[in-house]
């Protein structure tokens, strides 16, 4: 046992060392250093594959051809090491100064003027990072989405504490809502006939049709927030997941939308832009909510109700409030998901999907929107990095989780809150300035 | 005119009536104790006027408004603020959030606010945190605010409650038995805090108590409760010598 | 009216499978208060143990070395394989639960889903994703009671079925060890400082649910020989509704939800096109939960929480 701890607090002070060059990087330094790498992969990652030995640029850091071909893991390391860890170190070491002055001078400006900053470098990597490949993009657009729905599912079981297995059933009243809209509208099908608006005009609409989405999603949760006044806990659970069967069930018997067959020929309108505006705005906004007091109040109604009514918090309000804005995104990510896909059937929003979800929120941490963020890239990216061991993924995904729940059971990073001018300030070396 | 009237209040829960015919007068600025043993129905009278049950009868008047009935927020942010025997606090937050979310029925900003953090909800939190962290230095707690209060020793979550409690500015207090499971030192720490946030904030206050030092001490009337009716009211000094509340629950205090 | 009987009887076999696998989740429910969502699971992997029971007993007897008839097959391949699940669920309470007994109750709902995943997936690994055909072991003989026709296998499922619930209410009832689970379920804190073994408990309770659950699976693979290893899914999350509706841990209470869920289910078909009936199932379950909170037989804790 006290081995274990040495070892330990050794691996840490190893960790510490090995870390302070970049002590001093700000959030800034980071982003560019990605972009750096990403940029570098763009220019020369093919030239240097094919050096390596590799028949095309790894796609998940190498994770996916290791698995594959494992006599391929040295051309890999070789290539993660060249076009990501090196120029990222070196940048994120060497902007330093810079980035931190930067930082400070964009801190002057109102908060939303650095935080955009901060996205517009973060989307540029992404996008870089993306265009390698339709693969890349399919994925970065899918764990964004996931990244809403976990984060939304999360603001129901993690800072209100209920058990809600509605999600699915939110996430396809979404997605069909925003379908039926754009594909009435703008595609000519065998279902809604000929195309009623010209397409031009479908990217400026597609907005509207995910807020309608999210609209007819949350009209559908005040079926499970009325309950919850008078009901808590276990039965509030069946009564969510009855609903999730329900919408499923319904879907399937709606010949006019396509029934178990499903809907198709939604209009390309997701794309990588539009996903990362959509995710980054849906993350700011329940953000607020969660830090604000009446964002608050969802948690004293989880540790206790009676004193929050004690205390003049209206908890049907908070309550009615938590569940539509939960489903509002739930369904706004199902809008997103069904136009990334473009195609929708009803079985996709099963059981499968709320194991998915409730997964990645347990996994990633209750009460965070870092965690929940954590939670669905970690899940995702697994989920794709594990893919060349095919069904065992399945296997050791869900061991992996079992793990977690046992040494960590409310998850990575549980109970803790994202400071948006913390993560965007400039960070000063230990010692002082230099 | 007296600031919290409840008048002929009775409620039974099942076949068992536990509250009978119970009458109560409070003025501004007055302490009253509600003394009477084990099981009396104390507790059920606190809930019934703070609007946990609503009563089958009878009528309680808050500051010339009738509020019978009114659910349990509603009445809070009426003026009325109450803490736990038991003591019930959020154990995810910390002091200071428990405090200031106590302040919800003064902001206004909305759900809008809250999703886009509209300057008007910045404002509004910044006023409730001053607030808050006021009532926080007045029971001596500054040091503590950024704990969570699971971490906090016990008489600390007391005061926790209390301040949480004065953050709805109510204008009655209830405490619910506030010195249970205190020492003696404890004991006179919460009497010194309670007679400073009666004489700075000039409050009613309603109290639940057993110990009858501590009545005595604070207390200008007193309701003695046997089965769900007051067998006696009057000063501290009537209620100690009356024959009744002797046996009732000085006998009991003997036994015991 | 024939119909009607037909349906009937129809429906207290689809009632009685559902009611074994209920009963699991219920014990489970109302003594640890945890939803064990790998219960549907287990009952796939009873009903696959069963197969391999089943087939090799029908291996020995055709290579001769047993001469059994093939009733008695079926009993012991039920007994056999009652006891091998009721041990994987004794495991999965060992590995997936216990660790966890005294965290947040969600997170041990999760390593529940997971646990489900595992078996499913697991089994996927095992035997591949071809279905397999549970070997036919009495041969189907139909009754025809005034129009009303009913198999053997029927009475058999049912009968088993029922004899199962009441030897599980008996055990609870009158055994010691049933006495200590009701303990159990009145009081999870104070029972266990009174010296009732709580880990013992567990164990016997999540035993007890699997041996259940794998008859039940033997019984859905008499009737409905296709087995796939996703079976569990459908089946166990209905009988968890059944359960939670039939209220906290009272075994009647589960034995009727699931044949209600039986019954609303195969008149449901009957009535309207077969492709409404989860819906209408559902909707109605809902309806029930909104006014009644607290399932049939739970008592209301709405009190308590208020204060």
């Amino acid at each position: 046992m006290a081995a274990l701890h040495h070892a330990k607090a050794g691996f840490k002070g190893f960790m510490r060392k090995a870390w302070s060059p970049f002590a001093a990087t700000p959030a800034l330094g980071w982003l560019l250093s990605a972009l750096a790498a990403v940029l570098l992969e763009k220019w020369l990652g093919l030239a240097l594959a094919h050096a390596l030995g590799l028949p095309k640029i790894p796609m998940l850091f190498g994770f996916i051809i290791a698995l594959k071909k494992p006599f391929l893991i040295p051309g890999t390391l070789a290539f993660v090491f060249i076009i990501y860890l090196l120029p990222m170190a070196l940048v994120a070491r060497f902007s330093a100064p810079l980035a931190n002055r930067a930082s400070r001078a964009l801190l002057k400006a109102p908060l939303a003027v650095s935080a955009l900053v901060h996205l517009a470098l973060l989307y540029a990597a992404l996008h870089v990072w993306a265009e390698v490949s339709d693969y890349r993009d399919i994925t970065l657009r899918l764990t964004m989405i996931a990244v809403m729905l976990t984060l939304s599912l999360n603001v129901i079981n993690g800072y209100m504490g209920e058990f809600s297995c509605s999600h699915p059933g939110f996430m396809a009243l979404g997605a069909y809502a925003a379908s039926v809209f754009t594909v009435g509208l703008f595609a000519s099908d065998r279902l809604f006939g000929a195309a009623l608006l010209p397409p031009q005009l479908a990217p400026f609409l597609f907005p509207l049709a995910l807020a309608l989405g999210g609209l007819v999603a949350s009209l559908g949760a005040l079926l499970i927030a009325v309950p919850s006044f008078r009901t808590r806990g276990d039965y509030l659970a069946i009564i969510s997941l009855a609903f999730t069967f329900i919408v499923k069930s319904l879907i399937e018997n709606l010949e006019w939308v396509g029934g178990p067959r499903g809907l198709s020929s939604q209009p390309d309108l997701a794309s990588l832009p539009m996903v990362f505006a959509v995710c980054a705005l849906c993350v700011w906004v329940i953000n607020n909510f969660v830090t604000s007091i009446l964002g608050k109040a969802t948690n004293a109604v989880r540790d206790d109700e009676t004193a929050a009514e004690a205390m003049s918090i209206n908890t049907r309000r908070t309550k009615m409030a938590a569940f539509m804005f939960s489903a509002f995104w739930a369904g706004v990510a199902g809008g997103l998901f069904a136009h990334v896909l473009r195609y929708v059937n009803p079985a996709t929003f099963g059981i499968q999907k709320l194991a998915e979800v409730l997964a990645m929120v347990y996994f990633g941490g209750l009460n965070s929107v870092l965690g929940s963020v954590v939670g669905a890239v970690g899940i995702s990216i697994l989920g794709e990095a594990l893919r060349p061991l095919e069904i065992f993924k399945w296997i050791l995904i869900p061991l992996l989780l079992i793990l977690v729940m046992i040494f960590r059971p409310t998850g990575l990073i549980a109970f803790r809150e994202f400071n948006l001018r913390r993560v965007l300030s400039p960070k000063e070396p230990p010692q002082g300035r230099s | 005119m007296a600031l919290l009237t409840v008048e002929n209040m009775t409620h039974s829960f099942g076949g068992l009536t536990a509250v009978r015919n119970y009458d109560l007068s409070i003025s501004p600025g007055q302490i009253v104790g509600l003394i009477g043993p084990n099981g009396a129905g104390k507790t059920t009278i606190f809930n019934l006027i703070t609007g946990i049950y609503a009563p089958d009868q009878g009528r309680v008047v808050l500051n010339g408004e009738d509020i019978t009935g009114l659910r349990p927020h509603e009445i809070a942010s009426r003026g009325l603020g109450r803490t736990f025997q038991d003591l019930r606090l959020w154990r995810h937050m910390t002091v200071l959030e428990h405090v200031m979310l106590a302040r919800y029925s003064r902001l206004d900003y909305g759900m809008w606010g809250a999703f886009w953090g509209t300057p008007r909800r910045w404002r509004q939190e910044a006023a409730a945190e001053k607030k808050a962290r006021e009532l926080i230095a007045m029971l001596g707690l500054s040091h503590l605010a950024d704990q969570v209060v699971i971490n906090l020793p016990y008489g600390a979550q007391r005061r926790v409650e209390m301040a949480r409690a004065l953050a709805l500015e109510p204008k009655v207090l209830f405490l619910d038995e506030p010195t249970v499971g205190m020492t003696p030192e404890e004991l006179d720490q919460i009497i010194a805090i309670i007679k400073r946030v009666h004489r700075e904030l000039g409050l009613a206050i309603f109290i639940i108590e057993h110990r009858l030092k501590f009545v005595m001490e604070l207390c200008q009337r007193l309701q003695c409760l046997v089965f769900g009716e007051v067998i006696a009211r009057g000063t501290p000094e009537e209620i100690q010598n009356d024959p009744k509340v002797i046996e009732a629950y000085l006998g009991e205090e003997k036994v015991a | 009216m024939t119909h009607f009987l037909q349906n009937l009887v129809n429906a207290l076999q689809w009632g009685s499978f559902y009611a074994l696998i209920a009963l699991g989740y219920s014990m489970v429910y109302g003594i640890l208060m945890l939803f064990n969502f790998a219960h549907g699971d287990i009952f796939m992997v009873g009903a696959y143990i069963g197969f391999g029971m089943a087939s090799l007993l029908l291996a020995l007897v055709a290579w001769g070395g047993l001469a059994l008839p093939s009733w008695l097959i079926l009993v012991l391949t039920i007994l056999v394989s009652m006891f091998l699940t009721a041990i994987v669920g004794v495991i999965v309470e060992r590995v997936a639960y216990r660790p966890l007994r005294d965290a947040p109750r969600a997170s041990a709902a999760i390593t529940g889903l997971m646990v489900g995943i595992i078996l499913e997936t697991g089994n996927l690994a095992l035997l591949g994703a071809s279905r397999v055909r549970f070997p036919s072991l009495i041969q189907s003989v139909t009754f025809d009671f005034g129009g009303v026709y009913v198999t053997n296998k029927k009475i058999m499922i049912v009968a088993v079925s029922i004899s199962l619930m009441i030897a599980l209410h008996q055990f609870v009832k009158r055994s010691k060890w049933g006495m200590a689970m009701r303990a159990m379920a009145y009081d999870y804190v104070v029972v266990p400082l009174m010296g009732v073994p709580l880990n013992t408990i567990a164990a016997l309770t999540f035993g007890l649910g699997s041996a259940l659950a794998a008859a039940a699976g033997i019984l859905f693979s008499v009737a409905y020989p296709v087995l796939d290893p996703y079976m569990g899914i459908v089946f166990g999350w209905k009988a968890f509704v059944a359960a939670i509706l039939g209220g906290r841990g009272s075994v009647l209470g589960a034995t009727l939800a699931g044949f209600l869920l039986g019954f609303i289910e195969i008149f449901v078909a009957m009535v309207f096109p077969s492709t409404l009936r989860d819906l209408i199932a559902y909707s109605i379950i809902l309806v029930i939960l909104v006014f009644r909170p607290h399932g049939f037989f739970g008592e209301p804790y709405s009190a308590r929480l208020r204060l």
